[in-house]
């Protein structure tokens, strides 16, 4: 409610001020060329990954700064974007405006194939550096991955504060653990847990001992963080090892006993990507709706009520990169938006870590 | 009729080849059939086979499917007897319950039995307290066959019920006047009458073993049990982007399977006179008396109740009224009525439950109508035709919901002139149609299969029409086949969501997207909710309908 009550003083705040069609402060004038554009076009089709109701907040924002433009949001997970935007393009059929999804590698996977529009966006100057790729594609959210642990059940003593700790406990407590008590990505559902994988192996030389300690029969993954986080809370696992930090903090308001750590030693983050394809059928529109994305406006909200956590450093509030940088500083691994992504989808390489990963963390 | 039975055959074909034909095709190229790159190729073949996996989950899917069907099949026709012919207690109680199974999701059942007798399920804690230890393992394979039987027995129930209200009862009566138990008149008098209902539903239901995703990935997965369509999930993500031509491999192997089913269906089903019982001659008479056995079977129909509808449904009603639940959690401290205000404020509610609704009652109506169409035509025709529309109608059922809404999305995207469906509910009730065509066309033609063809001779010789005899002679007769056909097609379309998934957009949601978008999202409190609100609509209108006096 308190959400609602919020959102709509906004809004409300929002329609009073006569301004609203003009063009944002501190952007060129003929942006101006850009809103009359996208006026004449209408609308925008979004095809994301982020929930309706995470996104509502900023969808209605939108709607308030551009009220003649309708937004059509298109709720699908990654895959399903993926699939859909794909086939849509090679039947010549009308697709998204644009694409946001947490699946980094797929999306640059598509920019890489040159699906991409370039667009010189006012906000890139703004944003970090890794983050921005080559004007077409932008990371929007900066949302770190954590240990989530219930407060219930899990001895206090005991809780890990870095990978290295994690793995030391699993060494030498290992009845804590025991039986499936602790829960993470299965890289072998998830895209996206494949990738986080790789980041791990990145940072933390002794990941394939953590895998190994998970493999003794402790370990149990899901495809989601949403799963993962309902069974931490009931008990059925203690621990969750690489829990998307948003979901964790959203459901803390409900349950007090859910607990959080930001490894101390290093911590992955990672950034919804978002960008316009080139066949866009509404592309001023789909500028209008990216630059929103990224302008201060829209990262304030990530970083206060739509608990997305923010990417901009100018940004302010809880649920920000700011915040979390002043904790952790240069601990903060963001999985950058660029190539080097898809070094996780080369075939060969993929499937051998696949394997190795079934060998030990999956043998039980 | 052949004016009307070809063109009837043609466009069967045509909704049943489209989307398979596309999926067999992408089976024997390199790359997605749409990509200038794809050359044909055999190579997909040779992965997906040479995988232990495949293997692997091709034998748990056969085992689960013979385990289910062992299950469901006798339990449904008993309990279509009980219900429908005997004084068994609390009949109109009982009746809309029964139904409960199908409305839910599978996704939401399974989270239900994690609730409640998971590791850490309140039933589980409950017997934990009491006895020191939690004596069943939710996760393993047995579980899994036992729920997915279960959960199948009300479909099974539909068809032999549909078939057993037409049933003439003066030959029960006379083997209960000739002393036979309850028992024996269900073993020897109704079972051989009931029995294409059985056999269609057997193969259904078998075939149905193959394309379970819910259930597996919750309750076999954990367990480490892999089944085709948990295999097909992680061949999506195997190589990063999804591999269409590896998919397209899988569902082709399903696809064969559908080939010795139907043929051991024609078989079981070769003389189809043999179970004509709805004669010129019959009337209605009281029903059996079960005498003593009469609340036994009342206790067994209350005990398979709680186990597949009280204890996953409790959990999911708990589920929607706690904040936390849990190992050290008493429910009562933590109930709430939050979870129900956030639901009501997500945006995409309303429209969801309008376009759902819409397409349960009108959309399956349209559906009954045409299924009853294929039954007509096709009713009392010898031709080869026919033999190639009972192997055409089990197809669409070989594409997992992972696929099938894939599969629908090219047929709407590469097929000249059906772009117009694309993103309206019309198409979205295309694609159920097509994929639930065997179950709902099935009860009809089992109602079918019963009635004696001097009827429609007497009317034809009484000089009525063909379109008359169907109108005011084959149509009354089978009213009971239509009603149920219509009912599973309702339940189903309410939860029925991956057919459709990527037809839908602003506007066209329906409730099946929005429980599985608040699960991506990991709102499972709010799954929860929404499910108990569903449920408590469709009991709402069942009852209603009840009232009504629209008989099951």
């Amino acid at each position: 409610m308190k959400r609602f009550a919020l959102a709509s003083a906004l809004l409300f705040g929002m329609l009073a001020s006569a301004s609203a069609q003009g063009v944002p402060p501190g952007y060129p004038a003929d942006y101006q060329a850009i809103i009359s554009a996208a006026e004449q076009e209408g609308s925008v089709a979004v095809y994301s990954a982020t929930d309706s109701a995470s996104a509502d907040l900023l969808l209605k924002d939108f709607r308030a700064l551009y009220p003649k433009l309708q937004i059509r949001y298109y709720d699908l997970n990654s895959t399903e974007i993926y699939n859909r935007y794909l086939s849509e393009t090679a039947a010549n059929a009308e697709t998204a405006d644009v694409l946001w999804s947490g699946s980094m590698d797929l999306q640059l996977k598509l920019v890489a194939d040159g699906h991409a529009l370039t667009h010189h966006s006012p906000e890139s100057a703004k944003m970090p550096k890794w983050a921005v790729y080559e004007d077409r594609a932008w990371g929007t959210t900066f949302e770190p991955l954590v240990i989530a642990y219930n407060k219930r059940l899990f001895p206090a003593d005991a809780v890990p504060a870095s990978h290295g700790d994690l793995l030391r406990l699993l060494k030498e407590r290992p009845q804590l653990l025991a039986g499936g008590k602790l829960t993470s990505y299965d890289p072998e559902k998830s895209g996206f847990g494949f990738l986080l994988m790789t980041q791990d192996e990145k940072y933390f030389p002794q990941f394939w001992e953590l895998a190994a300690a998970f493999g003794r029969g402790t370990g149990r993954f899901y495809p989601s963080s949403g799963t993962m986080i309902e069974r931490i809370t009931s008990g059925e696992h203690l621990l969750g090892f690489n829990v998307i930090g948003s979901y964790v903090v959203l459901r803390q308001k409900k349950d007090a006993d859910l607990g959080l750590v930001y490894p101390s030693d290093y911590v992955l983050v990672m950034s919804r990507v978002a960008f316009i394809p080139k066949n866009a059928k509404r592309p001023n529109a789909a500028k209008l709706f990216m630059d929103y994305l990224l302008s201060g406006r829209a990262q304030k909200l990530m970083a206060n009520q739509s608990m997305l956590f923010a990417l901009r450093d100018d940004v302010e509030g809880p649920y920000s990169a700011g915040a979390l940088s002043k904790e952790l500083g240069s601990r903060l691994k963001p999985i950058p938006v660029d190539m080097s992504l898809l070094t996780a989808l080369a075939p060969a390489k993929r499937l051998a870590m696949m394997r190795k990963w079934q060998e030990t963390a999956r043998a039980q | 009729m052949i004016w009307l039975r070809l063109p009837t055959v043609v466009i069967l074909a045509a909704v049943v080849l489209l989307p398979v034909g596309v999926v067999v095709y992408q089976s024997v190229l390199d790359e997605p059939f749409f990509s200038p790159a794809a050359r044909l190729s055999l190579a997909s073949y040779a992965f997906v086979f040479g995988e232990p996996d495949f293997t692997r989950a091709f034998v748990t899917s056969i085992i689960l499917a013979a385990g289910m069907t062992a299950i469901a099949v006798p339990l449904g026709g008993l309990l279509a007897f009980l219900v429908v012919r005997t004084d068994l207690p609390a009949k109109r109680v009982i009746e809309p319950i029964l139904l409960v199974p199908i409305v839910l999701s599978p996704i939401v059942i399974a989270f239900g039995y994690v609730v409640a007798v998971g590791p850490v399920g309140f039933a589980s804690l409950a017997v934990k307290g009491l006895i020191g230890f939690v004596p069943w393992n939710l996760y393993s394979l047995t579980s899994l066959i036992i729920i997915a039987g279960l959960t199948h027995v009300p479909h099974v129930y539909l068809f032999s019920s549909a078939s057993l209200r037409k049933l003439n009862l003066e030959l029960e009566e006379q083997a209960r006047i000739l002393g036979a138990a309850p028992w024996r008149v269900a073993l020897t008098i109704s079972l051989p009458l009931v029995w294409p209902a059985l056999v269609y539903s057997g193969v259904l239901i078998f075939f149905l073993g193959f394309e379970l995703f819910g259930l597996p990935l919750v309750i076999g997965d954990p367990a480490n049990v892999l089944v085709l369509t948990t295999y097909l999930f992680k061949l999506t993500n195997i190589l990063g982007t999804p591999s269409y031509q590896l998919m397209a491999v899988v569902v082709v192997a399903i696809a064969l399977v559908t080939l010795p089913l139907v043929y051991f269906q024609r078989h079981l089903l070769r003389v189809a006179e043999r179970y004509v019982t709805v004669g010129g001659r019959g009337g209605q008479s009281g029903p059996l008396r079960l005498g003593r056995w009469r609340w036994l079977a009342l206790a067994g129909i209350v005990l398979w109740l709680v186990i597949v509808i009280g204890l996953p449904l409790a959990g999911v009603i708990l589920r929607a009224f706690v904040s936390r639940w849990g190992e050290g959690i008493n429910p009562f401290d933590t109930l709430t009525l939050q979870n129900f205000r956030d639901l009501a404020e997500h945006p995409n509610l309303l429209g969801s439950i309008l376009n759902t609704f819409l397409l349960a009652t009108v959309g399956a109506a349209a559906s009954v109508a045409a299924y009853g169409l294929i039954a007509l035509v096709t009713h009392r025709w010898r031709s080869r035709f026919v033999a190639m529309v009972d192997y055409l109608v089990l197809l669409p059922r070989s594409l997992p919901g992972l696929v099938a809404g894939l599969a629908f999305l090219w047929v709407f995207l590469f097929v000249p002139y059906l772009g117009v469906l694309r993103s309206s509910l019309v198409g979205i009730w295309l694609a159920y149609s097509v994929v639930w065509l065997a179950f709902g066309l099935r009860l009809i033609s089992a109602s079918l299969s019963q009635i004696a063809p001097e009827l429609e001779e007497a009317a034809r010789i009484a000089g009525a029409g063909p379109a008359r005899v169907v109108r005011d002679v084959t149509v009354p007769l089978i009213r009971f086949g239509l009603v149920s056909s219509w009912l599973l097609c309702f339940m189903i379309f309410v939860r029925e969501y991956s057919t459709g998934v990527y037809l839908q957009g602003p506007g066209t949601e329906v409730l099946g997207a929005l429980i599985v978008s608040l699960f991506g999202g990991g709102s499972l409190e709010l799954v929860a909710a929404l499910s108990v609100v569903n449920v408590a609509l469709v009991a709402a209108g069942l009852v209603l309908a009840l009232r009504l006096g629209v008989r099951m």
